[in-house]
């Protein structure tokens, strides 16, 4: 459920890029940031380790207008992919409206992307989500690498519904990027009820 | 509080009226009051230099991260956290088992006085923010919610532009 903060008349929802190490989560936020306007990003704050891998997480707020008198606000999320990082996952998880899947389309990464799926699905019953009517966006990214997985290989082994959106994309060039945020976003809202929020 | 706390608190609206008596009570440069998915709930204090939305999500995940530790060592939770600093300090408490207080504070010799002053505003801010629970409830009846989600959707058609030479989904 999106938070609402009445005392400044504020919906804000939560969208967490999860994936495994390395799959290009980061690379997605930071496109999404350098290509949105100046007035509707803050300012995104990047916690990673010397290597450069998520230490922590990445985030950065989005405030898309007014509506009906309410501002608009998404907050986006990744999280560390390593898997020795399984808590901080379940911790960014928590209160997340929606997620994109980032599948790293290198076929030797398969059953990584398998074992991270299945721990995202997991994360979220713990919290009591279901992940049957939850808001997810299946983006296969890296499609410019030579070895790569065919489109449907995770649905097929994950066995996912219909329902899940599937995008193509190669996040350092921003190819698929706004595509799979606007789709996420949008299953996010359409699936918005406001009830105990 | 006392009484005039009290006042000042109801006068302002609950959280933040709170959080005002605890700033000027303890001199601190901020407080602010936090839920666990790192969202500020309410502010006082001159935090314009501040980014309470990024320190918000931070401290959140900070103190999540913390709990996590203190089950490691056979606790279910720290409820204080304390970062000392040169110039400026951070106290962070629990509140009831969802929101956290943040105060950042200058002179250290103050944290008998913030300890103490966090502990007293604790039980006013947890029914403040059940009462704001009961208000949100009354303020999301009144949406029309066909309406904002066709609002929603078009400001995300406009804002969130895609480049032609991207993939539509399969």
């Amino acid at each position: 459920m999106p938070h609402l903060d009445l005392e400044n008349r504020q919906f804000i929802f939560k969208i967490v890029y999860f994936g495994p190490g390395m799959s290009g989560k980061t690379t997605n936020l930071l496109y999404i940031h350098r290509t949105l306007m100046e007035k509707y990003r803050g300012d995104m704050l990047v916690l990673d380790t010397e290597e450069e891998r998520t230490l922590f997480f990445d985030f950065f707020p989005v405030s898309l207008g007014t509506v009906q008198g309410f501002s608009l606000k998404f907050h986006l999320y990744t999280i560390p992919g390593q898997v020795y990082y399984e808590a901080s996952r379940r911790i960014i998880l928590e209160g997340a409206d929606g997620v994109v899947f980032v599948a790293d389309s290198n076929t030797e990464r398969l059953d990584d992307n398998l074992e991270m799926y299945r721990r995202m699905l997991d994360n979220l019953e713990s919290y009591g989500v279901d992940p049957g009517s939850f808001p997810i966006v299946l983006q296969y990214n890296k499609r410019d690498f030579d070895d790569i997985l065919p489109l449907g290989t995770l649905e097929e082994a994950l066995e996912l519904p219909d329902r899940i959106p599937v995008t193509s994309s190669v996040a350092t060039t921003g190819r698929g990027v706004m595509q799979t945020l606007k789709i996420i976003s949008k299953e996010v809202i359409r699936q918005f009820q406001p009830t105990a929020v | 509080m006392n009484d005039t706390d009290m006042a000042k608190a109801e006068r302002n609206g609950e959280v933040n009226g709170i959080l005002d008596g605890l700033v000027e009570k303890t001199e601190a440069i901020t407080a602010l009051v936090i839920s666990r998915q790192g969202i500020c709930l309410g502010q006082a204090g001159t935090a314009a230099s501040l980014n309470s939305t990024a320190l918000a999500a931070l401290v959140a995940g900070m103190f999540s991260a913390t709990k996590e530790v203190a089950n490691i060592v056979g606790e279910d939770q720290f409820s204080i956290l304390l970062q000392q600093g040169e110039k400026r300090h951070i106290h962070i408490s629990l509140i009831g088992s969802s929101s956290m207080m943040v105060i950042v504070f200058e002179d250290y010799s103050r944290i008998g006085k913030v300890r103490l002053a966090a502990r007293q505003a604790a039980g006013g801010l947890l029914d403040a923010l059940e009462q704001g629970r009961r208000r949100k409830d009354e303020a999301v009846e009144s949406l029309s919610v066909p309406d904002f989600k066709e609002y929603a959707m078009n400001l995300i058609d406009r804002i969130f532009v895609v480049g032609e030479d991207e993939d539509a989904p399969s």
